[in-house]
């Protein structure tokens, strides 16, 4: 008994601040969620990017050769020069190519340009066309398009269904084989790693004005997958410790001894996540630093909630029903 | 310990087998990753549809999207640019040619009646009845065995070809696929229930033949015919600049994470490192033999899988310590260190293949491309975690007492000392502990 009594943290005791800290986490995303969806065009409390909304394509002729800095180096430029988000793709025309670009002429390569919509002839394509220009020698302008949106409205309606299916099938799984108050709490423990994510996102387009894209549903996905699966860890060593202590320790004591024995556990398991995400956002591509930041804000908040949320609230649906149990027996006592 | 041989040998002939797969298969890589071709379609204006409207080109992006699926090429794009084209994005070069074909055939098919023509020429005249009419198509055989598209009409097609059939009973009814006279057979009583067949005339048709007229009749036929008006390979959509670094970033952070777990669990975090790069092997080899088109979003739900996979590992490692801690000699440390952490690597993986496979059989495009990475990861790293690292555990440290703590990341002094190991009776004999 030596070390189950042990704690490092004691999260029956204050178990009124860890909620309050949720909701301190909480609250300027919600807020933000809910402005954005008072003053955004559509009401989306996101800013979305060309992913969702369409945008234009420009299509430039070089007559050079491209590596990979010369495309960072646009990025860059461009993103200098105020275009947002500019997804840049080089194109190879093939032998056989349409007589639309061969009217050109000697190109070697074609840079393509998405970015939001701008319309032909104006600043907006001027803008840009400068940057090249600095960029690259005698860069010709080939043609100026709009596109729709790769993901449309059905994507997110679907993937919105496919998502309640599955809390569904989650609640079902772990209500046979925990019990119903810990399914209940490891759901709502998703909810609130899910709103964080998606609530500091809504800030981040509020004041950095981020765009959220395709891989943003894939980054609350991957935090939804990761939020179970930490709080699953924890009950199960509640469940476990129930079996051997549950005449010897009060309920709160053995949530206690389990948060605690799982900690080394949770931090290392997150640690180890985290610092292959962290490389990624420091170290990697330009293009995928916020779906990084997505996941690792929600993989903080995920261990944050599997130990500080989801274990308080199971401990307090367990002190009600103690609670009434013996004002039932004493009501019928009388 | 017989056993435990036996399973090492089993693992090194499935590491051989993947590493074998992974040379002779090519890797799939998604739009995004590699790129691929883009392709530029225009909608073309027809008799019957003098104008391009919205509307039309909604319908023509539905029909390619519904084609390009059936091809079987996994996420590709398909978008409106300007008023009457479509920009199709198609990874993986190879497919071109197919696709191309694929695009190019408007599928128009159109039941004719003979006519007369303005000099009193015999010519065929629409009936009104064409390929929308249609519910399905099936490859059946007839009965000489050639073979023929066997249709089904849809409720209104049904009566339309019904009314049509008793109108012309005593003369030739025309099938024409994309403007080409299939068969013109006699019609000699009308055709009640909505069901008809092309032949393909005299010749017959080729089993390819066929097969390919119905898989484009069942993928909807395009409201307009289009052309190919651009055609080109691309470079990835996330920037070639930007996936080369984050290659580079993602070593690095998957070597610190290596460097911490032999740092905190010694000798065992070396074997749990060892396991995982097994993990990864066999897991890409997985991914090219089924073959799945890995895109970022494939590659988020690798990079889950294998945090979950060092959990796996870091429960049971967990585990192990406390029973060391407790006294108990390797042998039945290891043993009951797996068997104690299995119940939550069970639980928590159960839930996310659960989430996977609603995921996978609802979700679209990008979502399941993700679910089917993560699950596939999820499935591996726990015979990973459970067997390998397992087995490895065993021949490694054997059985007898703990004589090196520090090989664990323990010291002498905790050992005896610690947490007060409790369990059933049941336990203790599966667990082979006599104290």
């Amino acid at each position: 008994m030596a070390e189950i009594s042990k704690h490092i943290i004691d999260i029956v005791k204050h178990r009124v601040i860890w909620l309050c800290i949720s909701a301190l986490l909480l609250l300027p995303g919600t807020v933000a969620l809910i402005y954005s969806a008072i003053h955004n065009e559509n009401h989306i409390p996101l800013k979305v990017g060309i992913d969702y909304t369409g945008g234009t394509i420009l299509q430039y002729g070089v007559n050079e050769d491209i590596n990979n800095s010369d495309i960072a180096k646009t990025r860059t430029d461009l993103e200098a020069a105020g275009v947002e988000t500019p997804m840049i793709q080089i194109l190879h025309t093939s032998a056989n190519s349409t007589a639309e670009n061969e009217k050109i002429g000697n190109i070697k390569n074609i840079i393509s340009i998405r970015t939001k919509f701008i319309g032909e002839n104006t600043d907006g394509v001027n803008k840009i066309t400068e940057v090249l220009s600095k960029d690259y020698s005698n860069p010709e302008l080939i043609s100026v398009s709009s596109v729709g949106p790769t993901l449309g409205n059905e994507l997110f309606k679907n993937s919105l269904l496919a998502l309640t299916l599955a809390f569904l099938g989650i609640i079902i799984y772990l209500s046979i084989r925990f019990k119903f108050d810990y399914a209940l709490a490891a759901i709502l423990g998703i909810a609130h790693d899910v709103l964080f994510v998606v609530g500091a996102f809504s800030l981040l387009g509020i004041f950095y004005n981020v765009q959220i894209d395709g891989l943003f549903i894939t980054a609350v996905l991957t935090v939804v997958g990761f939020s179970v699966h930490d709080t699953i860890v924890v009950f199960d060593r509640i469940r476990e410790n129930l079996r051997y202590y549950s005449k010897k320790m009060s309920f709160g004591e053995i949530v206690n001894a389990s948060v605690n024995q799982t900690l080394a556990r949770s931090i290392n398991t997150s640690l180890t996540t985290l610092l292959t995400l962290l490389a990624l956002y420091f170290f990697g591509g330009v293009t995928t630093k916020d779906f990084v930041l997505a996941m690792i804000l929600g993989i903080a908040i995920g261990t944050y909630s599997s130990i500080f949320f989801c274990s308080v609230l199971v401990d307090i649906w367990e002190d009600r029903k103690n609670n009434k149990t013996p004002a039932a027996k004493s009501a019928a006592a009388v | 310990m017989k056993n435990k041989i036996i399973m090492f040998w089993v693992i090194v002939l499935i590491v051989i087998a993947s590493i074998v797969t992974i040379f002779v298969k090519p890797t799939k890589l998604g739009l995004d990753l590699v790129g691929g071709s883009r392709l530029v379609i225009e909608a073309e204006t027809t008799k019957a549809v003098p104008q391009i409207t919205q509307d039309v080109m909604n319908r023509l992006q539905f029909a390619i999207e519904n084609r390009v699926n059936k091809l079987g090429v996994a996420e590709t794009v398909v978008q409106q640019v300007g008023e009457k084209r479509l920009l199709i994005e198609i990874p993986n070069v190879t497919d071109l040619k197919e696709a191309k074909a694929f695009l190019g055939e408007t599928a128009q098919l159109e039941f004719k009646k003979e006519g007369k023509g303005p000099n009193g020429e015999q010519i065929w005249v629409e009936t009104g009845l064409t390929g929308q009419d249609l519910a399905k198509s099936t490859l059946s055989t007839d009965s000489t065995g050639q073979w023929v598209v066997s249709l089904e009409f849809n409720g209104a097609g049904s009566k339309k070809f019904a009314d049509l059939t008793r109108d012309l009973v005593g003369q030739q009814m025309a099938i024409f696929f994309d403007g080409e006279l299939q068969s013109a057979p006699v019609i000699r009583e009308p055709i009640y229930g909505g069901k008809a067949q092309i032949s393909g005339g005299d010749s017959g048709f080729e089993y390819s033949e066929a097969e390919r007229m119905v898989n484009l009749l069942n993928a909807g036929a395009l409201p307009v015919p289009a052309k190919i008006v651009e055609e080109n390979t691309v470079g990835p959509t996330l920037g070639a600049d930007s996936i080369a670094k984050s290659k580079t970033a993602g070593i690095i952070g998957l070597s610190i994470v290596m460097l911490f777990m032999i740092a905190y669990y010694r000798l065992p975090g070396l074997i749990a490192d060892i396991a995982l790069m097994i993990y990864s092997v066999i897991l890409f080899a997985l991914f090219k033999a089924i073959p799945v088109t890995l895109t970022l979003a494939g590659i988020a739900g690798f990079i889950l899988s294998i945090g979950m996979a060092v959990d796996a590992n870091i429960l049971i490692f967990e585990r192990t310590k406390e029973e060391l801690r407790a006294g108990r000699n390797l042998f039945t440390a290891i043993n009951s260190g797996f068997d104690r952490a299995f119940t939550s690597i069970f639980d928590s993986n159960m839930t996310t293949i659960i989430t996977c496979v609603i995921l996978y059989l609802l979700g679209t495009s990008i979502v399941k491309g993700f679910a089917l990475t993560l699950a596939l990861g999820v499935i591996v790293s726990m015979f990973s975690a459970i067997t390998i690292t397992k087995n490895f555990m065993h021949l490694i440290f054997g059985t007898g007492e703990l004589k090196y703590p520090q090989l664990f990341g323990l010291r002498k002094s905790e050992i005896g000392k610690g947490f007060e190991a409790s369990e059933t009776k049941r336990e203790n004999a599966r667990f082979g502990i006599l104290d």
